[in-house]
């Protein structure tokens, strides 16, 4: 295994991985991109590694990955034995994916508001604050029926990577101004999901001391 | 926090666990809600005295609430009793931070709203908690849209109704000028937690959909 993540410490997406990286315990190399202001991930090395100019970047040899739900999946696939984070059982492996999409789609308005909020990227910042609401009100929704129904995480049994797709997004939100007083089934799933071994926090997610 | 005297619910007591806080508001004034180790809840104003920080933001240690920024620590009355960057201070008195009468009743955290003559806090009864869940409309016309389905109006904050042959209990919490909050509770051994929790949301929705429809 020789794992290269090309890195931006302030990226959500970014934050993804790092954090299966670290929850699965895997030896990583991560390369720091000036993203900001070096705008790094659009020189033409870098468009060689990923044409869209973006980050996350994830090398395993001869293997090159762009955005960070494929890359979620690629390493829980080659180096989660168990299966924990993707189960093979159909049900479970469908409604994880599903949450990656909503995370990558659904929630890209979060990640834009955040941008715009932090970096001053351009965005119309009613519309993003709008669709960002909109979203957590669907997460908060299922995370409350999942609680009634006796279960503690996004879908199945234990964590997946539908949670670690969807966990920066929601306690980043302060970055941007939503605060998470509307949302008391995603604050005690945060919460929960501080606690797994392997956690790791990034500015703006405040670490406990 | 003056409008509308009474007491009104802020939170499921069930969905506060111990040992944790959260945000919320009240007529627009930011309260922390948190749960002491031992059990105990407390409302206050969500304001560290010292930067002004939200101590919802902050973390709880047994019976103390500690602010995010410096670590300044308060008792359950309020009065800060620790400094991390002067560990030996005696602190004055004067720190302290606002705190509001509440009380947990019906399965709820309730703050009364102003510190105007004495009401006592809402009777408690056995229910069933449901759900918290939020509307983006001012309270009364939230309000206006549960007595146009006739739910019966039992105080200010506080409304029943009759959902498919169970007793629901729904508190109203005037959140800010145009959200409101909604706390959930079944009055009896019914066992329609999930159906009840589901018709909130299509209540919730049918609210702000009839809002729209109104609007010039």
């Amino acid at each position: 295994m020789s794992l290269v993540l090309h890195d931006y410490e302030l990226d959500a997406d970014c934050y993804k991985v790092r954090l299966l990286v670290s929850m699965l315990k895997l030896d990583c190399r991560k390369v720091a991109v000036n993203a900001h202001p070096g705008r790094e991930h659009h020189s033409p090395a870098y468009r060689r590694l990923n044409p869209l100019g973006a980050l996350p970047i994830l090398e395993d040899g001869e293997t090159v990955l762009h955005d960070a739900e494929p890359i979620l999946a690629y390493l829980a696939k080659a180096y989660d034995t168990g299966g924990t984070w993707l189960p093979d059982d159909p049900k479970t492996f469908g409604e994880v994916m599903m949450w990656l999409a909503f995370a990558h789609r659904d929630l890209a308005a979060a990640t834009l508001a955040r941008l715009h909020s932090m970096l001053e990227v351009p965005a119309d910042a009613e519309a993003v604050e709008r669709a960002s609401r909109a979203a957590f009100r669907i997460l908060e929704d299922h995370m409350t029926r999942r609680e009634l129904g006796g279960f503690a995480w996004v879908v199945g049994e234990g964590p997946t990577l539908a949670d670690i797709a969807l966990f920066p997004a929601i306690a980043l939100s302060r970055d941007f101004g939503i605060d998470h007083d509307e949302y008391p089934a995603l604050r005690r799933w945060m919460r929960r999901f501080r606690t797994l071994p392997g956690f790791l926090t990034m500015p703006g997610i405040p670490d406990y001391h | 926090m003056s409008s509308a005297a009474g007491w009104y619910a802020v939170a499921l007591s069930d969905g506060l666990e111990p040992g944790t806080s959260a945000g919320t508001r009240l007529f627009d004034k930011e309260l922390v809600v948190w749960r002491d180790a031992s059990g105990a809840s407390h409302v206050w104003e969500d304001r560290c005295p010292h930067r002004g920080m939200r101590l919802s933001f902050g973390f709880v240690r047994g019976t103390h609430i500690a602010c995010l920024y410096h670590g300044w620590q308060y008792d359950e009355a309020g009065q800060c009793r620790y400094i991390p960057a002067h560990p030996t201070l005696d602190v004055p008195e004067t720190i302290r931070v606002a705190t509001y009468a509440s009380a947990e009743a019906m399965g709820m955290i309730w703050v009364r709203s102003d510190a105007g003559p004495s009401v006592p806090p809402p009777s408690n009864a056995p229910v069933i908690p449901v759900r918290s869940l939020y509307v983006d409309l001012p309270s009364e016309t939230v309000a206006a849209g549960l007595e146009a389905r006739s739910f019966a109006r039992v105080s200010p904050g506080l409304y029943s109704a009759d959902v498919a042959d169970t007793s629901v209990l729904l508190a109203v919490q005037p959140f800010t000028v145009d959200r409101t909050g909604l706390h959930l509770a079944i009055a009896d051994s019914s066992p329609a937690v999930m159906a009840v929790a589901v018709w909130a949301e299509e209540l919730r929705d049918a609210l702000e959909a009839a809002s729209r429809e109104d609007a010039p």
